[in-house]
């Protein structure tokens, strides 16, 4: 999820080839030094608030989730350095992803709840080299979190329970070119992100009998990888008010191939490992922007994301579905210096019938997400 | 004024489409009336499990569960269980009632303690379970669901059977009732019936040494076929439509085989010598008498001793009617181990005949559950009934394994989740998986769309 500019979110979450100011830190480094401002510092939350359905094969019950609000945030600041240079630091939180299924649902064995954080801090050097061209890198440091329960079959109220952190560092590469007065192409590289979990908590709440064969605390590891994005964005000012911009995002799903746990006690009994099998994406935004006045600008965009999933490895864990978007915006200049963005972003994960074919689960699952935003720039 | 359309438009998005809406799935009777349904059958259809009758276990009996699924294709009214007042539960065998098993832990007379099943209540006295047993509950009738433990087929016909059996008779509306006369009193529309597994597994469980086999032909209350035919001739009186299972072989079944043949390791040769030594008579002596039955020890897993009084040995050599068991042969959960692992049974001691399936005793129950699948075929096919492949599905867990909304099935003892602690009886998620098979033949037979139930939502084995 890219709601790191609630401008951009508004836009159909296009920026790759937008000039956003501080919030091209994670966009586009390479369009920072050619900001238009001096300095520019900017904040943002928006509201997570989706749901999931899912019905099981053969079955007329429908099962939802009831998820925790998720409320991803970012922090930029950015300034330029003489004509050329342009530093900043931006925090974001790009993933996170939480769900909680009702209790003693149908896939309560493959997942109960499972919430993921993470959080990025990228400090951030942007260059032009010509009056149209700027290129920019940013160094990542990602401190993330995972925590889990998932159902055991020594009786209804058996579970583990696993909690995990881990920190790592990635980059963030991009480049800026302003063809014409009108049109503007940007390339932007973020690089695939290995989450390596160790020595996270594993609790088992299993009867007593078990506990000698399964230790009721143990310290599991595993790997989960945040995608790489290679991505492609041009931006044209239709008219002096209207403001167009299309992009595509290639990401590099193909990295997840399998989930695999690895317990420091007992391993021989409790590690597993479970293909996942996704595969490369690539997403097509639209987004415009129309200035009514010096007050007000309206925004729009859409997109579709096609499902990186594996059709019989699909897991209740994480329903990542065909989802269609739609998004809207408004931007409030109460002064030339400040900014205040609200945006809205619906989208509409497309009901399919899916399956885990190793734990013979599978059913239709539709999602919902509706995600309001607001954000705040202030530039001088 | 546009920004106020604008946030109208928010609001209005985020109320319409709130929780996503799925309907896949249209619950449909089809070409069948579940209005009324009834279910008969034995142990497997009363709820028996772990050895015992008990309340939660009927409960979790598959045609309970069935009969809740049944809800959302038109069924009617209460589905009456006679449940029994206990949960430790009142089992027969041997002549004598216990409470049902659970998992808890004994020590053996090595000293090593271990998991495993043992009485609920070991302290219960034979009157107070025969009391438990005894109490009539008739008038709590008429019941929707008849299985009675024990039964074979040719018992379902037979007047009076509440006096040979205290399962039917504390539920029997007459004392001279057979257990197919309760049927009128609930006039189904739609019935279950799975039935046949005692008129082999009778003779199975008592190691081919007690009971006997149920024979395929002869009139009712006598042949399987004909008595079959009288029970669902019954049901037809009323139910229009209604489905049958077949039943398993023994050998998809834990408690036949759990134990190994081979089960006496031998890890010193000074004790492979002494028993070869202590065997070299014996062998001498069959070679004398011109038959191939050699006893041999060596390192590692042996097979156990066995008595067998097949063997033809000249009279007064009866203590010689005696030989390893062969690899196919089936040892009895019922065997006690610590004769094995104490009292030398199998390797100085014959293993007790009522123990052990021999080959012979094999190929009988293989042939008489072959002949009553065929039997049960038929008639399915004959009164246009729901075939359930009960056989298969069992066969497919012992083979493969089934796995079922990340439960995975197999004849495993215990931890195979399937069969309860007795090894024969099916544990709540086994009878979820029993009511899973008989709603997908339902619905194929009957165009029908009964939902499924979820196996995920039942215990498998209880462990302490």
């Amino acid at each position: 999820m890219r709601l790191q500019s609630s401008r951009s979110t508004g836009m159909g979450l296009t920026g790759t080839g937008l000039q956003l100011g501080a919030s091209s830190m994670f966009f586009n480094p390479g369009a920072l030094s050619m900001m238009e401002t001096k300095t520019d510092f900017s904040i943002g939350v928006s509201g997570i608030i989706s749901k999931i359905s899912f019905q099981k094969t053969g079955q007329n019950l429908v099962s939802e989730t009831d998820n925790k609000l998720s409320t991803p945030f970012y922090v930029y600041g950015a300034g330029k350095i003489g004509e050329k240079w342009a530093v900043g630091l931006a925090i974001y939180t790009p993933y996170g992803s939480s769900a909680e299924w009702e209790s003693g649902w149908e896939g309560r064995l493959l997942i109960q709840n499972i919430a993921l954080q993470a959080i990025f801090f990228q400090p951030t050097v942007s260059y032009q080299i010509t009056d149209k061209l700027g290129i920019g890198a940013g160094l990542v440091y990602t401190s993330g979190s995972v925590k889990l329960e998932k159902g055991l079959n020594y009786g209804q109220d058996t579970y583990v329970e696993l909690d995990g952190s881990a920190s790592s560092l990635g980059f963030n590469l991009g480049a800026f070119y302003s063809a014409t007065e009108k049109l503007s192409i940007g390339i932007n590289y973020r690089s695939k992100i290995m989450m390596d979990v160790s020595g996270g908590d594993a609790k088992f709440h299993v009867p007593v009998s078990v506990g000698t064969n399964i230790p009721t605390e143990n310290k599991f590891s595993a790997s989960l990888p945040l995608p790489g994005n290679l991505d492609f964005g041009v931006s044209y000012q239709a008219t002096e008010k209207l403001l167009l911009a299309a992009e595509v995002n290639w990401v590099m799903w193909g990295v997840y191939e399998t989930l695999e746990f690895t317990f420091e006690e007992k391993g021989e009994l409790l590690n597993s490992k479970s293909p996942r099998e996704y595969k490369d994406t690539f997403i097509p935004r639209i987004g415009a922007e129309y200035k009514l006045n010096d007050m007000f600008t309206f925004r729009a965009g859409a997109y579709y994301d096609q499902s990186p999933t594996n059709e019989i490895y699909f897991t209740p864990e994480t329903v990542s579905l065909n989802n269609l978007a739609f998004t809207l915006g408004v931007g409030i200049h109460p002064t030339e210096r400040l900014s205040i963005d609200l945006s809205y972003l619906q989208i509409s994960g497309l009901g399919a019938e899916k399956n885990y074919q190793p734990d013979n689960f599978g059913g239709t699952y539709k999602s919902a997400a509706f995600i309001p935003g607001f954000g705040l720039s202030y530039r001088f | 004024m546009k920004y106020r359309i604008l946030i109208s438009a928010l609001l209005l998005a985020g109320l319409w489409s709130c929780q996503p809406e799925i309907n896949e799935f249209e619950p449909s009777k089809g070409n069948a009336d579940f209005t009324t349904y009834m279910t008969a059958g034995n142990s497997l259809t009363a709820g028996y499990a772990d050895n015992a009758l008990y309340k939660s276990a009927q409960e979790n009996s598959f045609s309970k569960m069935l009969a809740e699924q049944m809800e959302f294709v038109g069924r009617q009214g209460s589905f009456n269980i006679p449940y029994i007042n206990t949960e430790d539960g009142v089992g027969t065998g041997g002549g004598m009632l216990f409470t049902k098993l659970k998992m808890g832990f004994t020590t053996d007379c090595l000293g090593v303690t271990s998991l495993g099943p043992v009485r609920a209540n070991p302290n219960a006295t034979q009157q107070e379970l025969a009391v438990l047993l005894g109490t009539p509950v008739a008038d709590q009738g008429p019941f929707h669901n008849i299985g009675v433990p024990g039964a074979k087929v040719t018992h379902l016909l037979a007047p009076g059977y509440g006096s040979m059996n205290p399962y039917y008779g504390r539920f029997a509306s007459a004392p001279g009732n057979a257990v197919i006369d309760e049927i009128a009193l609930v006039k189904p529309t739609f019935f279950t019936l799975w039935i046949g597994n005692n008129d082999v597994l009778s003779y199975a469980l008592a190691g081919g040494a007690a009971d006997q086999i149920t024979p395929l032909e002869g009139i009712p209350g006598v042949g399987f076929a004909a008595s079959l035919e009288a029970v669902l001739m019954t049901f037809k009186a009323t139910a229009t439509a209604g489905a049958i299972a077949n039943i398993p072989n023994i050998t998809d079944i834990p408690y036949f085989t759990t134990v190994p043949y081979n089960i006496i390791a031998l890890s010193e040769q000074g004790m492979v010598d002494q028993l070869n030594a202590g065997y070299a008579p014996y062998n001498g002596a069959m070679q004398q008498f011109g038959l191939d039955y050699r006893i041999n020890f060596a390192l590692g897993a042996n097979p156990l001793v066995i008595h067998d009084p097949t063997i033809q040995v000249p009279p007064g050599y009866e203590a010689l009617q005696i030989r390893q068991i062969k690899a196919g042969e089936l040892v009895l959960l019922s065997i006690p181990q610590d004769s094995i692992k104490c009292a030398y049974w199998g390797s100085l001691k014959p293993i007790p005949d009522a123990y052990i399936l021999d080959e012979k005793e094999i190929t009988d129950i293989d042939n008489a559950v072959t002949g009553y699948n065929q039997a049960i075929k038929a008639a399915a096919e004959k009164y246009e009934l729901a075939y359930v492949d009960m056989n298969a599905v069992l066969k497919q867990g012992s083979s493969g394994g089934i796995v079922m909304d990340g439960v995975s099935f197999s004849n495993t003892f215990v931890t195979g989740n399937a069969f309860s602690t007795d090894g024969v009886h099916l544990t709540p998620q086994g009878n979820a998986l029993a009511a899973n098979t008989f709603i997908d033949a339902i619905n194929k037979k009957y165009n029908a769309s009964i939902p499924k139930v979820n196996v995920a939502q039942y215990n498998a084995v209880v462990l302490p």
